[in-house]
């Protein structure tokens, strides 16, 4: 049975919130014809991004933000070496790359490693020019935050999954949704902090 | 593609490019140092041209019917085209769907002109060594709603359907990268890298992009259509291929279409 089969046609406020989102869930179920199961599966909302789907100016509850925050904080993983700051010229590479994971004709592009897509959305080597401001600015984060292994512990974690400190947060979940590796957000972490890396230099 | 055509694509996209360098020199303006060359483009827009091959197309007996599409409905009447476009997407009893432009033109190449539906899709976007019919298509029939104003109505439950279910998947966080349109495109000033990103919950800036579509793409040397636009954003969030007319990209567009009711249509735009 269609979903307008189930209300009055012609009523002004159809469809409700539920009865539409039911349908935009039926759509994408069908979005990606001839798509491999695998890729198809990149849709599907989990508990998190569900809860996150939120229409024009509507707010999180007090609740759902618990349960975002709980779930992102459950999500939580390190490097098996324990070590959360990595090579800063590694994170360089990462943070000015916002290739990889990408599909054209049902394949994921081939690449050495997905980039950790950071300028697309942010100032970071304040140098550098070409850089996004859908996200604040990092320039001097280091410096003005001090290198303290507490600071490496909340960069990584915020990196790993924003949602964890601000649930909802446009940031992507770059860890939990398994984008990078923990030790890719180690080489960020580290360049976001080291003294010599340019986000800190001193100009 | 004849060659020459190409030709002319790389050369307009070379003068393009190099105008462009030499105004964002000037001006020192690190956002949209491309506006200048958009500019020139819009000028002397090469989208003509393929509102002109789209005429050919459309007039001409083709595909295994030997049909043209002068006998297809829009919305207004067999072959009737001003102004069709701009109540686009709307529900269409004959399909019993909500149709956007171009799966309302798929729809007639495969009922009055007979060719394969599977071939249609393939070919819908152009590459670099082939041209696509659907591009020219679209461009013609859009371009004869120019100077009108984009005036899409939701009076059928199923156009309120697609309207509503196109403003959840507007909303709708998925993906590797968490995100939704509305996450690029909910807030005023923002930017990927240097490109800007319109506001689509600011009526004015929906219209301002909505007035453009279909547009010549000079990074493409193409003209793209919606569908395009629509299968390019979820390529970058990492999501597989959108389908081609599947209902999902024809909610987007009908959310799309509706909200920027009043722009005064004028394709194809030139965007970058």
């Amino acid at each position: 049975m269609t979903a307008a089969a189930l209300a009055v046609p012609g009523c002004a406020t159809y469809p409700d919130g539920e009865t539409a989102r039911q349908l935009g869930e039926k759509m994408v179920s069908e979005a990606y014809p001839g798509m491999p199961e695998a890729l198809v599966k990149r849709a599907v909302q989990d508990r998190p991004q569900a809860l996150c789907t939120k229409i024009g100016k509507a707010s999180l509850t007090r609740e759902e933000a618990a349960e975002v925050v709980a779930l992102s904080r459950a999500s939580l993983r390190y490097p098996a070496s324990g070590k959360l700051v990595g090579d800063w010229q590694a994170g360089a590479r990462l943070a000015y790359s916002g290739t990889g994971s990408r599909i054209r004709g049902g394949r994921v592009e081939k690449a050495k490693e997905n980039g950790a897509l950071c300028s697309n959305c942010h100032m970071l080597d304040p140098g550098e020019i070409n850089a996004g401001n859908l996200g604040p600015s990092l320039a001097a984060y280091g410096t003005q935050r001090g290198g303290s292994e507490e600071l490496a512990k909340y960069a990584y974690e915020r990196i790993y999954n924003a949602w964890a400190f601000v649930p909802c947060s446009t940031m992507p979940r770059l860890g939990a949704g398994h984008h990078l590796t923990p030790e890719q957000i180690a080489d960020v972490v580290a360049y976001l902090i080291d003294p010599q890396s340019p986000v800190n230099r001193r100009r | 593609m004849p060659t020459s055509v190409m030709r002319d694509r790389i050369a307009v996209f070379l003068i393009a490019g190099f105008a462009a360098s030499g105004a964002a020199f000037a001006q020192g303006k690190p956002a949209d140092p491309l506006a200048v060359g958009r500019q020139l483009l819009a000028e002397d827009n090469p989208g003509d041209l393929w509102v002109q091959r789209g005429e050919r197309l459309f007039h001409e007996k083709r595909g295994p019917g030997r049909a043209s599409l002068e006998r297809c409905d829009f919305g207004l009447g067999a072959g009737k085209l001003d102004g069709a476009f701009a109540r686009m997407p709307r529900y269409f009893p004959d399909t019993d769907r909500v149709q956007d432009l171009e799966s309302r033109l798929l729809t007639c190449m495969v009922e009055l002109q007979g060719f394969q539906r599977e071939e249609v899709i393939r070919n819908a976007f152009s590459t670099l060594d082939r041209n696509s019919d659907m591009e020219a298509l679209a461009s013609y029939v859009a371009s004869r709603s120019n100077g009108m104003k984009m005036h899409v109505t939701l009076d059928h439950p199923r156009e309120r359907e697609m309207y509503k279910a196109g403003e959840y998947l507007f909303h709708r966080r998925n993906g590797p990268t968490d995100f939704a349109c509305v996450s690029c495109h909910g807030d005023d000033g923002r930017r990927i890298r240097l490109q800007d990103l319109p506001n689509m919950t600011d009526a004015a800036q929906m219209r301002a992009v909505i007035a453009g579509w279909p547009a010549y793409r000079g990074t493409q040397g193409t003209v793209r259509t919606m569908q395009h636009r629509l299968y390019d954003c979820n390529w970058q969030m990492r999501l597989p291929d959108l389908g081609f007319a599947s209902d999902m990209s024809i909610a987007l567009t009908t959310y799309l279409n509706y909200s920027g009711n009043g722009a005064v249509i004028q394709v194809p735009g030139v965007r970058r």
